[in-house]
């Protein structure tokens, strides 16, 4: 048995390599240079100076706060819509399921920054399907990138687009996975299908909606390629910039790497925290 | 509660039909057991008794009441399913419960029900326990216990001991058997187990392949089949088939060879039909209706292939011909060594079926 782990580690070998070098080495390597000032040569090792500018940073609480912003309003909504497109998806009244199920995974696999051309089409002031919309309907037309407001709302408007089918995907897995008789055991318990949904499909989704509330709040906490690219880096003025954007401006940028990585263990600690919390709120009871 | 009628039912998915037009009648406080082998409509006629199922053609009818249009909740009826379907999420009073809660019924009735349950199925002690805590046995009475709670006219219980091990079906079905007498409420239950059906029926409807083949107690169809498919589904271990021919008849008895027996014959007094000379028939003969040699009207040699030893009876496998034979004997350990012997049969314990498999009488 002995042998056989030995033969299997030897092979193993290249992989724990590449995976010591390009993984575990930057995690403890950002690590210590979050503790040394990094904007002058040579680096100098400085406890205090990336962590005590972060915590009276404002550019950092601006990012902290649009990203907590988006995580609070657009993960429960996103959430939201995706148990709803799941338990549509599920229903045996829908013709075409494999079609509908395609559409909302499709998002996913289409390009970044094709979608976020489309995105910023789409929203354009004068030229944009959405303005255009608003117009025929009698309201006024938004400039979407010029306010903050509504470049927040773009924002979680876009990335709810992009995640809401794959969340949907998860969640009706989770769904097919409650046995058929349960219903029929809720049916013949004269319970109404409004009730049995929250009676008997939501608590018994709890985990796969745990499960996707997770990945999503470790997705939202890394926010960047929405904010980069249909916003414009953040604008109007860091008005949706976020924790994910100011990393990569300090960090590739100002080429202030030590500061970067002080923020990225930011982001990594919050997001593990949030889990945390999120987790112990909706434990099983014992 | 209630009596049930199912008259001409029908039951189609797309182009297939399932059930064929079946009729039967269901006495009030009866306890009537569908049995028959896999797809052959039984969980489907209760599914349409339940209303889990549309019914394509014909009527289903509760205490007198045409339920074809009602919906699963109305009919009066509680379901016990193969696979409990308890609520995973709730503790086992909130399982009982859910239901009576869910729609209102006051407090302190909910409670006295959930506790009379409680106590008819012994699962006091299980109440804040969750589904995933209790051993198969337990979910089970979990599962009979949400059906009483409903105080319903009409039990349905679709193959609830199929997933419980041997020892623990028995004790089950003594506890249904135990549960009807007490509560005295009509019950339905399907199962593909004939010893099931022949232990808790009052009477048993035998069906095949979306037809009724036969409906009566549990005796009678032991002892009086209608056809070859009942002779051989009811009693364990199954009817001997032993290929024989006509070759006399005479106005009152005909005298058959058994083909795959060295010619031996046997005289069989028969009081309706009488096929003709040469007509190729079946003589069915239970395990457990061999006799000594000499005792009977025909007798037999066989060769023992293996011999199965229960304790209190014994087993013999035997290759006659193309036929197996399975014939019971006393156990006895002198017989263990003895591969061939002669076992007799009495034509008054043997029945006759011709090609089609209906019975000659």
């Amino acid at each position: 048995m002995r042998t056989q782990n030995a033969t299997a580690y030897r092979f193993l070998t290249p992989y724990l390599l590449i995976f010591a070098i390009f993984w575990i080495w930057p995690i403890i390597s950002s690590f210590l240079i979050s503790f040394q000032a990094t904007r002058t040569v040579p680096w100098r090792f400085a406890p205090a100076f990336n962590w005590g500018r972060l915590i009276g940073d404002p550019a950092f609480y601006n990012a902290l706060k649009n990203t907590l912003l988006i995580l609070v309003i657009q993960v429960p909504v996103m959430i939201s819509l995706a148990i709803v497109m799941a338990v549509l998806l599920n229903s045996p009244l829908l013709k075409a399921r494999g079609l509908y199920r395609f559409a909302f995974f499709a998002p996913v696999v289409v390009g970044e920054v094709a979608y976020s051309a489309v995105f910023r089409l789409m929203f354009s002031l004068d030229f944009g399907i959405v303005n255009k919309l608003l117009e025929s309907v009698g309201l006024a037309k938004i400039d979407w990138f010029s306010n903050v407001t509504p470049a927040m709302a773009l924002i979680m408007i876009a990335v709810t687009w992009r995640w809401a089918g794959y969340n949907a995907i998860i969640i009706l897995a989770g769904l097919q996975s409650i046995p058929e008789d349960v219903y029929e055991a809720a049916t013949l318990d004269r319970v109404s299908k409004l009730k049995q949904f929250f009676h008997i499909t939501l608590p018994l989704l709890k985990p796969v909606i745990v499960f996707c509330a997770v990945l999503s709040i470790i997705g939202t906490m890394q926010l960047f390629t929405e904010p980069f690219l249909i916003t414009e880096r953040g604008g109007p003025g860091g008005g949706t910039e976020t924790l994910g954007l100011l990393l990569y401006r300090q960090g590739f940028r100002s080429l202030n790497f030590g500061y970067a990585s002080a923020v990225a263990y930011t982001m990594a600690g919050l997001a593990i925290a949030i889990t945390l919390v999120q987790l112990w709120l909706t434990r099983e009871p014992k | 509660m209630a009596a049930v009628t199912l008259t001409n039912v029908v039951k189609r998915f797309g182009v297939f039909e399932i059930v064929h037009g079946a009729n039967i009648d269901i006495a009030d406080g009866e306890f009537v057991v569908f049995v028959g082998p896999s797809g052959c409509g039984k969980s489907t006629l209760l599914r349409m008794i339940a209303g889990l199922e549309d019914i394509s053609g014909g009527k289903i009818a509760i205490g007198g009441k045409v339920m074809n249009d009602v919906e699963a909740a109305d009919r009066g009826i509680a379901m016990v399913f193969q696979s409990y379907a308890l609520y995973p999420h709730m503790t086992v009073e909130q399982n009982l419960s859910f239901g009576l809660r869910m729609n209102g019924n006051p407090k302190a009735d909910t409670e006295r029900r959930v506790k009379r349950a409680a106590e008819i199925l012994c699962i006091d002690e299980l109440m804040q326990r969750r589904p995933k805590q209790l051993s198969g046995g337990q979910r089970q009475r979990v599962a009979i216990g949400r059906a009483i709670v409903r105080e319903p006219q009409v039990f349905l219980f679709d193959e609830p001991l199929s997933n419980l091990d041997a020892e623990l079906r028995v004790q089950m079905r003594v506890e249904i058997s135990r549960l009807h007498k007490e509560l005295g409420v009509t019950m339905i239950y399907v199962t593909h187990d004939q010893t099931e059906a022949m232990t808790l029926a009052d009477r048993i409807v035998v069906l095949k392949a979306g037809n009724v083949e036969q409906i009566g107690a549990p005796l009678d169809l032991y002892d009086d089949p209608a056809n070859r498919f009942v002779a051989g589904f009811i009693g364990s271990p199954k009817m001997n088939f032993i290929g024989a021919k006509v070759v006399e008849t005479s106005n009152s008895a005909i005298i058959i060879e058994l083909v795959n027996h060295g010619g031996a014959r046997l005289r069989k007094p028969l009081r309706d039909a009488f096929p003709a000379i040469g007509a190729e028939i079946v003589l069915g003969v239970r395990p457990e209706h061999f006799f000594e040699a000499g005792e009977g009207d025909c007798d037999i040699p066989i060769k023992a292939d293996v011999t199965e030893h229960l304790g209190s009876v014994s087993y013999v496998y035997a290759n006659a011909g193309p036929e197996e034979l399975i014939v019971e004997r006393e156990a006895s350990r002198q017989r263990a060594g003895s591969d061939h012997f002669t076992v007799s049969i009495k034509a008054e314990r043997s029945l006759l079926f011709d090609k089609s498999g209906a019975r000659i009488r």
